[in-house]
């Protein structure tokens, strides 16, 4: 069964009521949920935290929740939410200009094909909030540029544009450490 | 970029659990549905024999009317605000509230205009028996857009696990 489907027939059986699905529905995004928690937060315990707030919004969200197959992008936008409000002091995104966006997707850029999952997590906690979150959507949990755009509220252009910024300053971070592909 | 396999581990804090259990509990939104619909009813049958009182009533008498009106919407108020804010009812949950809705609205009506009858003139068991029908068949229409959207969530899912198969 495809992932799409899975979480589709989740979502529906969710909604219907069949409170053994929101275990399941848990137990399948747990995971992902936390990892980009922590990824965003830095605190084992504050993701814990976050995500028990992430999971309670998600369940009292769900019966408004008109797409099913829309579930994921919809999780992380919480999940966005939620961490964003506590990292409100320290997250100051500065806005990427679409020409910039544009440019960059003309670009090739050559670490997309080298980066993998360690080196990313390795340097993720030395970058600012914008970039780390744009790594863990589209690196860490696989979304889709469209569904990261979605999660984070931007056109996509951008989300190519914040991508490209972060695997530099990522590809900086991990020189320094000697991890240099 | 690969394709999403978050897959199902047994790594879901057991506080977690808990608290969504608690969150997802059917006996509390039916609570709060039981809340609402006894405020609401209590609130309309005080509110009928007020209406049908002969005589003047005392202004202590009419105060505490008043106070039980307002006391019985309030909770009514409030189930509103829980059922939609904080325990949104899922399908199965939307049918039997909206059953229980029906249930309490038709005795509700029943009782209200009996006791119009009993205690008031033609226009108020007018009055209430039309008041009573209008909200019983908004009870009605709650019932059936209920059952109508669970009937359309059950295809989805069976469409949903052919298209799995």
């Amino acid at each position: 069964m495809s992932g799409d489907v899975r979480d589709g027939l989740l979502v529906v059986r969710c909604q219907l009521g069949e409170r053994e699905a929101f275990r399941e529905l848990v137990g399948v995004w747990h995971a992902p949920l936390r990892r980009y928690l922590q990824g965003m937060a830095g605190s084992p315990h504050l993701a814990d935290d976050l995500a028990q707030e992430v999971w309670i919004a998600v369940v009292r969200g769900l019966p408004r929740l008109r797409q099913p197959e829309r579930f994921t992008p919809w999780l992380f936008t919480i999940a966005r939410r939620t961490v964003t409000d506590h990292l409100r002091q320290a997250y100051r995104a500065p806005a990427t200009p679409l020409e910039e966006a544009a440019a960059v997707v003309a670009e090739g850029d050559e670490l997309s094909g080298v980066l993998t999952t360690m080196q990313i997590e390795a340097g993720l906690s030395e970058l600012p909030p914008p970039e780390r979150e744009v790594l863990i959507l589209f690196h860490l949990e696989d979304l889709p540029l469209a569904a990261c755009a979605e999660v984070l509220g931007v056109a996509p252009g951008t989300v190519k544009s914040r991508l490209h910024r972060a695997r530099r300053m990522l590809r900086t971070i991990l020189a320094e450490r000697g991890y240099e592909a | 970029m690969s394709e999403q396999k978050p897959t199902a581990q047994g790594d879901v804090p057991e506080q977690l659990e808990r608290a969504l259990a608690a969150e997802v509990s059917l006996r509390s939104r039916m609570r709060h549905v039981a809340v609402g619909l006894a405020g609401g009813g209590g609130a309309a049958l005080v509110a009928v024999l007020w209406a049908t009182e002969p005589d003047p009533l005392p202004a202590r008498t009419q105060l505490a009317f008043a106070g039980l009106i307002v006391i019985g919407l309030a909770w009514t108020g409030f189930a509103g605000w829980v059922l939609s804010r904080r325990r949104p009812l899922f399908a199965r949950d939307r049918v039997l509230g909206a059953r229980l809705a029906l249930g309490a609205t038709a005795v509700t009506a029943v009782a209200g205009t009996v006791l119009a009858a009993v205690r008031g003139t033609a226009a108020d068991v007018l009055a209430t028996a039309v008041g009573g029908v209008v909200l019983t068949a908004a009870a009605v229409l709650v019932l059936v857009r209920a059952r109508s959207r669970r009937r359309e969530l059950l295809r989805l899912r069976d469409a949903l696990r052919r298209g799995a198969s």
